[in-house]
């Protein structure tokens, strides 16, 4: 029965041109901004490497040959591109409603919590495609332009492209939830990119300068940008040998994750982001009158 | 699950969104094997109560049932139920066959029955077009398609015949009809009688609400005899007289002049004479069916009944103040009052029809009182009367 509605859900997401509409751009950003990080890690370390600098970095005891500086594109480059699956999420009920199909939907749905736990399940398989074409984009990206020593290794890219599909599939339930609470899809689209990408930084520029960086953490985006951040910090921490302390905070804000926590515990913080809307969201819609 | 026998049971249904009630204590059943029309005014609470009872809004009261289970109990509730509620539930760039394969996904009915009910509601051609590129028309043919994938054994139709062309409807007719032929049940609502008037077996009529009527459109039908509106000089002795002639349905309409049914107006005039009393104006008054509906939904004869915008209850002489205790009401409790198969109208008819006496009883009553009382205390004559069998329905 389940699986029947887990079939309906998947077709009406493959029926329209909507994912294909929103998984272009994202694979879009991802590869560009993969390029452009790249582009930037590489001439960053290319004047490191250089002779001049060679001196210095030597006085304090460095070797930055092995920095695998890419990492951090990586993860800037997943952040970004997350929030179109985001914003993909945040149509799954919005549209519905807006559409009216959600009549249909309820109407061949033997309840309500089998529909929306169907809808669940389809835009968790959701996430995690988007997730994999993120990584495979931010990765083709990110060795166009990087130097092959700023590469992670083998089992730092798998741990990348893990956080990244989980912030993927994470950021999709976010978006189902809070398009769940608000209904209509161009106001759902429009809140999700403004606090994402513009508000919540605001907020953290805000936080930073009042020096209590690490409620950042605490913030969804903050904290979902922690999820990919910290993971890069830590590889790139891990490798780079000998890094002083005053160094580990700027080499969090160049990963994205400054003022957040561990990787898990920032996937933890998000999560519950996620559940809380998602939660809320799925409540409105299970009470809601359909007229 | 459910006991398969089609029937649709609504008890009391009451919603209320904010400070509107839309449905107050509304109850019908509708039976297989006919054709149900459910009729009331724009914004009688209509689309709420078939919303209401496929689980889409959660009453403030009573409840609904379809095969003897709430919608949500049906398990798989599209194979039981198929509805039409609206034109507009679908994604304008998914094409028809797409539209159709979703749901006939979550229903659980092979791909190839959307191609079926695509022919079946003559959409066969646009198949593979955008339903945002179809006519009303088409949509509403589209909506029909959706509700019969899961060949339901109970079909709702909320204003199915908007946007469609006369050709559409005639179609359309010849459908539900002969979907109820094979023994299956279809409740269609309408605003208009006129236009399901040729569809329908059975009508329950509701107006701000509540039910009004309820009962075979034929029934309905025979009530539409013409009355004789007379004004006497001396009212109790042109009664006397009919009554000496048999004649039971009198009634005394608020303006002061007797109703007399059963008899043409040049009976009347002489049965008058015969009593010595004068006619100071004699009318014959022929009531059409769509007169008939629209005087049960106008509020004219609603004042009788429980009605929140008629004053208190309090004020209402007889019967007890509660649910439509209407002479055509039937209770809600129907499982063992109605056959399964086919429908004798006697069943209906009984509680319509009060026995002679009884009605002549009402009528002393009620002639007795003072007619400025009858204007202010005495309810006009309604179909919701309890006890007073209502004009037309009393002899």
């Amino acid at each position: 029965m389940l699986m029947n509605l887990v079939k309906a859900e998947f077709r009406k997401t493959t029926t329209t041109g909507l994912w294909w509409g929103i998984m272009i751009p994202t694979v879009l950003i991802a590869l560009g901004w993969a390029l452009g990080t790249g582009a930037i890690g590489k001439s960053i370390m290319d004047v490191v490497n250089s002779s001049d600098a060679e001196n210095l970095t030597e006085l304090l005891g460095i070797d930055s040959s092995q920095w695998q500086v890419s990492v951090f594109g990586m993860a800037r480059s997943i952040n970004i591109a997350t929030v179109f699956p985001m914003i993909f999420g945040g149509l799954a009920i919005s549209n519905e409603i807006s559409r009216r199909t959600i009549t249909t939907t309820f109407l061949t749905a033997p309840n309500r919590v089998a529909a929306l736990t169907a809808k669940l399940l389809v835009y968790v398989a959701w996430g995690a495609i988007f997730g994999l074409a993120i990584v495979a984009a931010v990765s083709i990206g990110i060795v166009f332009t990087s130097d092959s020593a700023a590469l992670p290794d083998a089992a730092g890219w798998i741990a990348m492209a893990g956080v990244g599909i989980l912030s993927s599939i994470l950021m999709t339930m976010f978006g189902v939830g809070v398009g769940a609470l608000m209904t209509s899809p161009i106001a759902t689209t429009i809140v999700l990119i403004l606090y994402m990408l513009i508000l919540e930084n605001g907020i953290q520029l805000v936080l930073a300068a009042q020096g209590v960086p690490s409620i950042i953490g605490f913030l969804p985006n903050g904290a979902v940008n922690g999820l990919t951040g910290s993971v890069a910090a830590n590889l790139f921490l891990s490798t780079a040998g000998v890094v002083p302390d005053e160094l580990n905070e700027v080499i969090r804000g160049i990963a994205g994750a400054l003022g957040a926590f561990d990787w898990w515990l920032s996937g933890l913080i998000f999560l519950v982001w996620t559940a809380v809307f998602f939660l809320g969201g799925w409540a409105a819609t299970q009470r809601k009158d359909i007229t | 699950m459910h006991d398969g026998s089609g029937r649709i049971v609504v008890q009391g249904l009451t919603k209320q969104f904010g400070p509107v009630t839309a449905v107050q204590n509304l109850s019908f059943t509708v039976e297989p094997g006919s054709v149900t029309g459910f009729l009331g005014p724009n914004g009688a609470g209509k689309t709420t109560t078939l919303r209401m009872l496929l689980g889409l809004v959660t009453p403030t009261a009573g409840s609904s049932f379809i095969n003897g289970r709430p919608f949500h109990q049906l398990g798989n509730p599209a194979r039981v139920v198929g509805a039409v509620l609206e034109a507009q539930g679908f994604h304008p760039k998914r094409t028809a066959r797409n539209h159709l394969r979703v749901y006939a996904a979550a229903i659980g009915v092979p791909d190839q029955a959307a191609d079926h009910v695509l022919d079946l509601v003559g959409l066969g051609a646009a198949a593979g077009r955008k339903a945002g590129g179809f006519s009303l028309g088409m949509k509403q043919r589209l909506a029909l398609a959706t509700a019969l994938l899961g060949d339901p054994q109970v079909l709702v139709l909320d204003e199915p015949a908007n946007g469609l062309d006369p050709e559409g409807i005639a179609w359309l007719r010849t459908f539900l009809q002969s979907y109820a032929r094979a023994g299956r049940t279809v409740l269609i609502s309408s605003h208009l009688l006129a236009e399901i008037e040729q569809t329908v077996d059975q009508v329950v009529i509701v107006s701000r609400g509540q039910t009004m009527y309820y009962g075979s459109l034929d029934q309905l039908r025979g009530s539409q005899r013409s009355r004789v509106l007379v004004q006497p000089s001396d009212a109790g002795a042109l009664v006397a007289a009919l009554q000496a002639e048999g004649v039971t349905g009198i009634e005394q309409v608020p303006d002061g002049r007797l109703a007399v049914s059963g008899m043409d107006a040049k009976q009347v005039a002489d049965a008058a004479l015969k009593a010595g009393v004068s006619v100071y104006g004699i009318q014959e008054e022929r009531v059409d069916l769509e007169q008939l509906f629209f005087q049960l939904t106008n509020g004219q004869y609603t004042a009788a009944g429980p009605n929140p915008f008629a004053g208190p209850q309090g004020q209402i002489p007889q019967g007890p103040p509660g649910p439509q205790q209407s002479g055509y009401y039937a209770a809600p409790t129907p499982s063992g009052q109605f056959p399964q198969q086919g429908y004798p109208p006697q069943q209906y008819q009984q509680p319509q029809f009060p026995p002679p006496d009884y009605q002549q009883q009402q009528y002393q009553q009620q002639f007795q009182q003072p007619p400025q009382d009858n204007q202010q205390q005495q309810p006009p004559p309604g179909y919701q009367q309890p006890g007073q069998g209502g004009y037309g329905g009393g002899n």
